[in-house]
């Protein structure tokens, strides 16, 4: 089983059409997981039943015991979120700034606080379109996405892989290159990276790489709209020689892309000429990984 | 001479892990004593964040001279781990311990420079 993880550093570059485009020619032969999750939005064209869900917990929350607290307001006076306040003559917990950092469980002189988990939201479990299967997560409002969730997320996928005898785990990566991206890198065979030429495009490019590099993961790139600026192109094409990343593919910028997507449909689901060109390099980064 | 690996499992034959930060268990072999012991990395696998420094951390505690591991700590765990006077040995997934421990008495593992 191989585990292929697309990654764009910079937003807006495609990566997530691009990705679902993956999916559907990848079909019943890979399991597909977002761990986009902050703004997951691979669902809207993959048309997921959502037919299982999980709760997920992450992080902490305090909690008062009201039949302990003396409301002698040290946790309060205390609190560096300003996370506690007094109303109705009873301390009460803001769940949205309380950071979980448990300070006002070791202040409280009577113990009336405990951290509690706190629920962050619903790993699913779905059958989508091109008869797959996707593992993806909706975040609660105020919770964020952490390496925890990546690495839940992709675990559960791996393991229907493993169970199904699938031969890929396709991962729409997070974004950035914090904890979260780390984690949906770890254990990867292979990472597709999309860029833009655009001058953050390949800014975010070189930041995600150096982190890839660190673990030496294979790479492949594919820059998306490639003619709206030839001479970013060719300064991320010169990126990649240096870097020894295969350059996977150049594609240009078409109507066809927002098209699809209003439509909720993957690219591969159009009778765009973009078609045969994904099909290409969704072969290519078969063999790149074999 | 003591040697840590990332293990999804507690005996020889478990496969390493590729993570580092939140590998399932640290299996240290003592050449000396030639005893196995398994350190449960569940706790660190389940925080929302800085996983990899945690588990440096442990690492840290443990004291090992060698850590044979697969993708590798990421930049921070890194750091931590500079600190130590410990080899570091990469890329060694999909291999069993019993293997990379071979692997690396024979001088076929890959060393990771942490500078």
């Amino acid at each position: 089983m191989k585990e292929i993880v697309v990654l764009s550093g910079k937003g807006g570059t495609g990566k997530t059409s691009i990705t679902a485009s993956l999916a559907m020619l990848a079909g019943s032969d890979a399991i597909i997981a977002d761990c986009d999750v902050d703004a997951a939005n691979m669902h809207l064209l993959m048309g997921p039943d959502f037919a299982n869900s999980q709760k997920f917990y992450s992080g902490e929350l305090a909690e008062i015991n009201y039949d302990i607290c003396t409301s002698c307001g040290i946790c309060a006076e205390k609190c560096r979120f300003d996370a506690i306040h007094l109303t109705n003559n009873t301390y009460t917990i803001n769940p949205l700034s309380c950071e979980g950092c448990g300070y006002c469980e070791k202040v409280c002189p009577t113990h009336a606080i405990t951290m509690k988990e706190r629920f962050s939201g619903y790993v699913y479990f779905s059958k989508i379109k091109g008869n797959g299967s996707m593992v993806h997560a909706r975040l609660d409002i105020g919770a964020e996405n952490s390496g925890k969730l990546v690495a839940k997320v992709k675990n559960e996928a791996k393991s229907l892989a493993e169970l199904q005898n699938k031969t890929f785990v396709i991962v729409d990566g997070s974004p950035g290159i914090g904890c979260p991206v780390v984690s949906s890198l770890s254990g990867a065979n292979y990472v597709v990276l999309v860029t833009e030429p655009t001058v953050s495009g390949l800014h975010d490019l070189e930041r995600v790489y150096s982190v890839i590099k660190r673990f030496r993961i294979k790479s492949g790139c594919i820059i998306n709209k490639f003619d709206i600026n030839p001479k970013k192109t060719e300064e991320i094409t010169e990126f990649l020689k240096k870097e020894n990343i295969t350059h996977l593919a150049n594609i240009p910028f078409d109507q066809a892309f927002t098209q699809a997507m209003t439509q909720g449909k993957t690219i591969v689901e159009s009778d765009s000429d973009l078609h045969q060109l994904l099909l290409t390099i969704w072969n290519q980064i078969k063999l790149e990984t074999n | 001479m003591r040697i840590a690996f990332t293990s999804t499992g507690k005996n020889w034959d478990s496969a390493i892990d590729p993570r580092f930060g939140r590998t399932e268990f640290i299996v240290v072999y003592d050449e000396e004593n030639q005893q196995l012991e398994v350190i449960d990395n569940n706790a660190v696998k389940n925080e929302a964040h800085g996983a990899g420094t945690a588990t440096a951390q442990k690492i840290y505690e443990i004291k090992p001279d060698v850590l044979i591991t697969g993708n590798g700590p990421g930049e921070t765990a890194a750091r931590a781990l500079q600190q130590l006077n410990m080899k570091i040995f990469v890329d060694a997934h999909n291999l069993s311990l019993k293997d990379a421990y071979e692997k690396f008495k024979t001088n076929q593992l890959t060393e990771l420079n942490l500078q």
